[in-house]
């Protein structure tokens, strides 16, 4: 039934998605090489859904595709999770305008990777089953704490969510000269589709195409702008800093960590929101055990620091080559033109006019639809760890106390999935012309300031208990929030205040430490009953989370007296 | 207390699981201060002395601050590189000699 209904979907929408865009082209050409390449990885990535939609009737196939991911797979697949249209649109262009910064920045996305593996992947697989929550609730009380988590998770998962969605919309609109709205609609509709009919199975496929494409995408584009230095590095730098207004000021650091708190504080949240992020840690559990958590991490490590390495070549090839023809600029009635901000579609657009500038149409073409594919496979990331959220830790474990049928719980899950997916659509159209800069990055914090601090107190510290558990979780994510809201992204840009009272843009050094602070006063403080249990119940867990091996949490029969 | 179930503590006495247990923490938390030092230690290289990453490699038009920066992207894949191999190489074993001893 669900593959009718995805073939129906399917015919439905290609014919729509063609005729929005021959019907809304203004100012732009339509581009059938770009459309055509569109509507091939559209196709391709239904054919994957429509290819899984058998796996996806028991709770094990719906969140992990049975466990039954390969590790290069799950590596590739979790590249493709993490690699985001920002990722790629938005490093390269923070290199094409503020050039070594943008580096920097990708660093900081990287170094998360080492602290995954090493802190979480093992201890993750071993220990849970389908969303982090199992393993953060492993010993502690159910409803409380998977609470926190999930909360965590839809917020990190929404937040991330509508700003993908956003520049999902923008991106689409100036490539295909569609409607925002449709494009925003057709994003969530093929992002629904994907997570209810695929599940799991299919979201990866979707996953590992997309890290196939930008990889295989950005080489080629690398390959070009090197070819046309003669493979000469220095030609290139000497290229980009003689047109760039800044000069050879691009090739040293700038601005963006210039001033140390706020350097820390973007680098902690850079490094520990990776491994806070609820899509992320749900991809460990696609696995088979712990040693393919662990090689998957190695494989998607790779990828981003190879993605970290060729992303500068199209920031510097941009500027090299953009920067030197006007024809790229919305050039003023005098002639004159800010090389950065009058980038036609805005800097985010640098590496998409690279591909024109490099390769004519046919690249262009390629590198659009690789952008698209992009964003498709992150944002049904998204939706799967949102939706699981939902269907295994709210109504699985909290309401249904981990009694409910597989088919009710995928069934809620598929629910869930499509009402984020309406969530997320309307929030997207209602902030179209808001200032979402600050979403990215909050999402990041509450990863780095509740998720992180509470998992990993749970799974490493003896003296974690229920109590220290949820006021750590909870003061992470309403100071990191909190302290978002006061700073000038949100008070200035957003309010239109005159002065932010909180002067730094990213909280996670305040409210990260806060976070741990408050799960360690309140479990040593806390002299319950429960309490005792619960350090006691460690030595289980730890054990498991070392081999992997099941035991009973509590001896079930025999209770001796202390 | 007392209260640790008889099949938890029996593991935990095991030779075998604690040698897996202390070699895993080792490596586990020394590449983790390591990655910490060298990620924290380069931002506050770049907030410290900018000038100075931007002279430039002897001989070349490349400044010295990219040139960590492309190791530092190396770095990373070589620390995760390290972990893996380790842990192929000395854990595996061991973790499955003990889960075959105690497994079910």
């Amino acid at each position: 039934m669900m593959r009718r209904f995805l073939l129906a979907i399917s015919i439905a929408a290609i014919p729509a998605v063609a005729a929005a865009q021959s019907g809304a082209t203004a100012g732009r050409s339509p581009d059938w090489i770009a459309i055509g390449m569109f509507l091939a990885i559209v196709i391709a990535t239904l054919a994957i859904t429509y290819r899984s939609a058998g796996s996806t009737k028991s709770k094990a196939g719906f969140y992990t595709a049975g466990h039954a991911i390969t590790p290069l797979q799950n590596g590739f697949a979790i590249a493709g999770d993490f690699l985001s249209a920002a990722a790629f649109l938005g490093i390269s262009a923070l290199v094409y305008a503020n050039g070594f910064d943008g580096l920097l920045y990708a660093i900081g996305f990287l170094t998360g990777w080492p602290i995954v593996l090493f802190l979480m992947s093992e201890r993750m697989r071993n220990l849970g089953s389908y969303t982090f929550s199992d393993a953060a609730a492993f010993r502690l009380e159910r409803t409380p704490v998977r609470l926190v988590a999930a909360t965590g998770s839809l917020v990190v998962v929404l937040f991330y969510l509508i700003a993908q969605m956003i520049g999902a919309g923008k991106v689409i609109q100036l490539l295909f000269g569609v409607d925002y709205i449709f494009a925003v609609v057709g994003v969530g509709l093929l992002m629904i589709i994907y997570v209810t009919v695929g599940g799991m199975q299919a979201t990866t496929w979707v996953q590992i195409t997309k890290a196939a494409l930008l990889l295989c995408g950005g080489t080629l584009m690398a390959i070009v702008v090197l070819w046309h230095y003669d493979f000469s590095l220095a030609k290139l730098f000497a290229a980009a800093t003689t047109v760039h207004p800044k000069g050879t000021a691009i090739l040293a650091p700038g601005g963006l960590f210039a001033e140390p708190v706020s350097a820390i504080s973007l680098g902690l949240a850079l490094v520990f929101g990776t491994a806070g992020l609820p899509h992320i840690l749900m991809r460990f559990f696609t696995v088979k055990d712990a040693a393919s958590a662990r090689r998957s991490v190695f494989y998607a490590t790779s990828c981003v620091a190879y993605f970290c390495l060729v992303i500068p070549m199209l920031g510097f090839g941009a500027a090299a080559i953009l920067m030197a023809d006007p024809s790229y600029f919305n050039v003023g009635a005098s002639g004159q033109f800010n090389k950065i901000t009058d980038l036609i579609g805005g800097p985010n657009m640098a590496s998409i006019h690279l591909a024109h500038a490099m390769g004519g149409p046919v690249l262009l073409g390629f590198i659009s639809a690789v952008a698209f594919a992009t964003i498709l496979a992150v944002v049904a990331g998204l939706t799967l760890a949102g939706a699981s959220a939902v269907s295994h830790d709210i109504y699985g474990q909290v309401i249904a106390k981990g009694s409910a049928s597989d088919a009710r719980e995928v069934w809620i899950s598929k629910a869930a999935a499509i009402a984020i997916g309406i969530v997320a659509v309307a929030l997207a159209y209602a902030f179209e012309n808001q200032n979402v800069a600050f979403m990215a990055g909050l999402a990041l914090s509450v990863a780095a300031s509740c998720n992180f601090p509470v998992l990993a107190m749970a799974i490493f510290w003896r003296g974690t208990t229920t109590r220290g558990a949820v006021a750590g979780g909870l003061a992470g994510l309403i100071a990191s929030v909190l302290l978002v809201v006061l700073s000038k992204t949100v008070w200035v840009a957003v309010f239109h205040f005159s002065a932010a009272p909180f002067p730094y843009d990213n909280p996670a050094l305040f409210s990260m430490p806060l976070a741990f602070a408050f799960t360690w006063l309140f479990s040593v403080t806390d002299r319950s009953a429960r309490a005792d249990r619960e350090r006691r119940a460690f030595d289980t867990q730890f054990v498991q989370s070392e081999t992997g091996i099941v035991l009973p949490l509590t001896e079930p029969t025999l209770v001796r007296a202390a | 207390m007392g209260h640790t179930p008889e099949a938890t503590r029996r593991i935990l006495a095991d030779p075998k699981f604690q040698s897996l247990a202390s070699g895993r923490a080792r490596l586990r938390w020394g590449l983790s201060i390591l990655t910490l030092v060298m990620f924290f230690g380069f931002v506050a290289l770049i907030s410290t002395a900018r000038g100075a990453l931007a002279a430039t490699v002897t001989g070349t038009a490349i400044p010295i601050g990219l040139v960590l920066a492309f190791a530092m992207i190396v770095l990373v894949v070589a620390l995760t590189g390290i972990y893996v191999l380790q842990s192929n190489a000395r854990f595996d074993d061991l973790n499955g000699a003990v889960t075959r001893e105690f497994g079910q």
